[in-house]
């Protein structure tokens, strides 16, 4: 057969045609396979046994690594946004004694999980596909499967149950972190004494129903987004940069939309 | 035995075109051809870790394709395999080795211990048990790989590139490994590699692969004189000829 097939090497005539894929086929192929990964990985939570420290080693890396950047990060938002809303307060009424009150009902319902998960997920997010990319690209993912652990239950499980761990204590420490650097400003800039700044009178259960709700998702999200995007990373180095890059905006486009979602129930199921 | 059967695999172009190849059990089968030629999907197929989009490859009288992932383990218990890069984890050395041992078979821990000492014995590395791969050469690195891809002594073991960036004799080593270990599990081995002399040294049977078709399938001697102006210059390793 070799003489005749070298003289044919290049005819190609027999080989299927390529599929057609347009962006919205892509798309939808991205989140069918995101799909995938998440009901995947719900199943191996409940079905399989860990690796002896896998999941404590990924809350340090998720958790422990994160922890000063997001106190940094989360303790000048919130003074920043205490600044600003004491500063259109004073213009209209010029009355701070009820500043504290709102902004911490604002913080629990939703401030401290949606803009806390961001810069989480480009922590977090970018760690772990970068992580799962390169050991795709260098078949480490192969060698896994050829013993017959699967890349999702032996690599994203550890790391979605850290993620929604640690991420959610992150949230939650860096909301903390938002109202004290808050309080600070309130009685540096506006005079507020911190008694009267500290008005819990206007947060309700639901509040904070609605506001862990929300952190435990995000952790769960940015885990799950980003480890799909690194089980997808397809070339070298290059591959992985684009995973990593895709993975920021994926995550972050995915607590946006999730925000909108849970927050537009809540509002039905727990009303402010 | 490994049978292939019109096999054709595309992604963004095509890479294999109708390769058809039965490769008789317990022998050596060298896989040659330039850079990009298929070959490396090919295994990976023949593995079950790429699903080709037209074919049939049987492993052992086993349908491979349109298995799901969970089925697969039956038939991975049987393969071993080496990859081009390694694909060492970042586990000691002795936890790399044992690592299909621990996830495909149910033994004790004294005789994963024990088949451990015995492979780092037989490739040249004794007491590298606790080492990191990262801190281990190339030419270690793929011997540590021979070892975990036949601890299982499984009866299929498949290797990609094991003397890539190796030098001649560290190479050699290699290929005398990789036939002492077929001799002795009496495997089906089928091994890809750039280094024509190197490979063929060893090979029973070979194949080239050329822009996704098999252009050659014979014997050592059959290849060295084969007309077939891509192989010619291939095995002899010509610059002037159409490759």
């Amino acid at each position: 057969m070799t003489e005749a097939a070298a003289q044919t090497l290049d005819a190609a005539t027999d080989e299927p045609p390529l599929p057609k894929r347009s962006a919205l086929t892509d798309m939808l192929g991205e989140l069918a396979d995101l799909w995938r990964v998440t009901l995947d990985t719900l199943f191996y939570t409940f079905n399989h046994k860990r690796e002896k420290g896998a999941v404590i080693t990924q809350c340090y890396a998720i958790g422990n690594r994160s922890l000063f950047f997001m106190v940094v990060t989360m303790g000048f938002i919130g003074a920043i946004v205490v600044y600003q809303i004491g500063i259109q307060t004073a213009r209209i009424i010029p009355d701070m004694s009820l500043v504290g009150a709102t902004y911490v009902k604002l913080l629990i319902r939703d401030l401290a999980a949606s803009v806390g998960a961001m810069p989480l997920a480009t922590r977090v997010g970018a760690g772990i596909a970068a992580e799962i990319g390169s050991m795709v690209v260098t078949e480490q993912t192969d060698a896994l499967r050829m013993s017959a652990a699967d890349p999702v239950d032996y690599l994203v499980v550890p790391r979605f149950l850290a993620s929604v761990l640690m991420g959610t204590s992150i949230l939650l420490i860096g909301g903390a972190v938002a109202y004290f650097a808050g309080m600070l400003i309130c009685n540096l800039s506006f005079d507020v004494n911190p008694y009267v700044y500290m008005n819990f009178s206007m947060v309700t259960s639901g509040d904070c129903i609605l506001g862990f709700i929300k952190c435990l998702v995000y952790g769960g999200t940015i885990a799950l987004v980003s480890s799909q995007r690194g089980l997808r990373t397809f070339g070298g180095s290059e591959g992985v940069g684009r995973a990593t890059t895709e993975a920021v905006v994926g995550s972050l486009f995915a607590i946006i939309t999730l925000n909108l979602i849970m927050s537009t129930i809540g509002n039905f199921l727990l009303p402010a | 035995m490994i049978e292939l059967f019109d096999v054709h695999k595309h992604f963004k172009e095509p890479v294999l075109r109708g390769v058809s190849l039965s490769v008789p059990a317990k022998g050596i089968y060298a896989l040659i051809g330039p850079g990009a030629a298929g070959k490396s999907i090919l295994f990976k197929i023949i593995a079950g870790l790429v699903t080709p989009e037209r074919g049939s490859v049987r492993v052992n009288g086993e349908e491979v394709v349109g298995r799901r992932e969970r089925e697969m383990m039956d038939l991975r218990r049987g393969i071993g395999m080496l990859f081009q890069n390694y694909a060492l984890f970042d586990l000691s050395v002795a936890e790399n080795i044992a690592f299909p041992l621990r996830r495909l078979f149910d033994f004790s821990e004294d005789e994963i211990e024990a088949r451990v000492a015995e492979r780092l014995e037989r490739v040249a590395l004794p007491g590298f048990q606790d080492r990191n791969p990262a801190s281990c050469s190339g030419g270690q690195k793929k011997r540590i790989g021979v070892a975990r891809a036949t601890i299982a002594r499984a009866p299929i073991v498949l290797y990609d590139e094991p003397t890539a960036g190796l030098d001649p004799v560290t190479s050699q080593k290699i290929y005398n490994l990789i036939r002492e270990e077929q001799r002795a599990q009496e495997s089906t081995v089928m091994v890809i590699s750039s280094d024509v002399n190197g490979v063929l040294s060893i090979a029973d049977r070979v194949g080239m692969l050329h822009k996704g078709r098999l252009i050659f399938d014979g014997t050592v001697d059959e290849a060295r004189v084969c007309p077939t102006p891509e192989v010619n210059q291939f095995v002899h390793g010509l610059t002037e000829g159409p490759l």
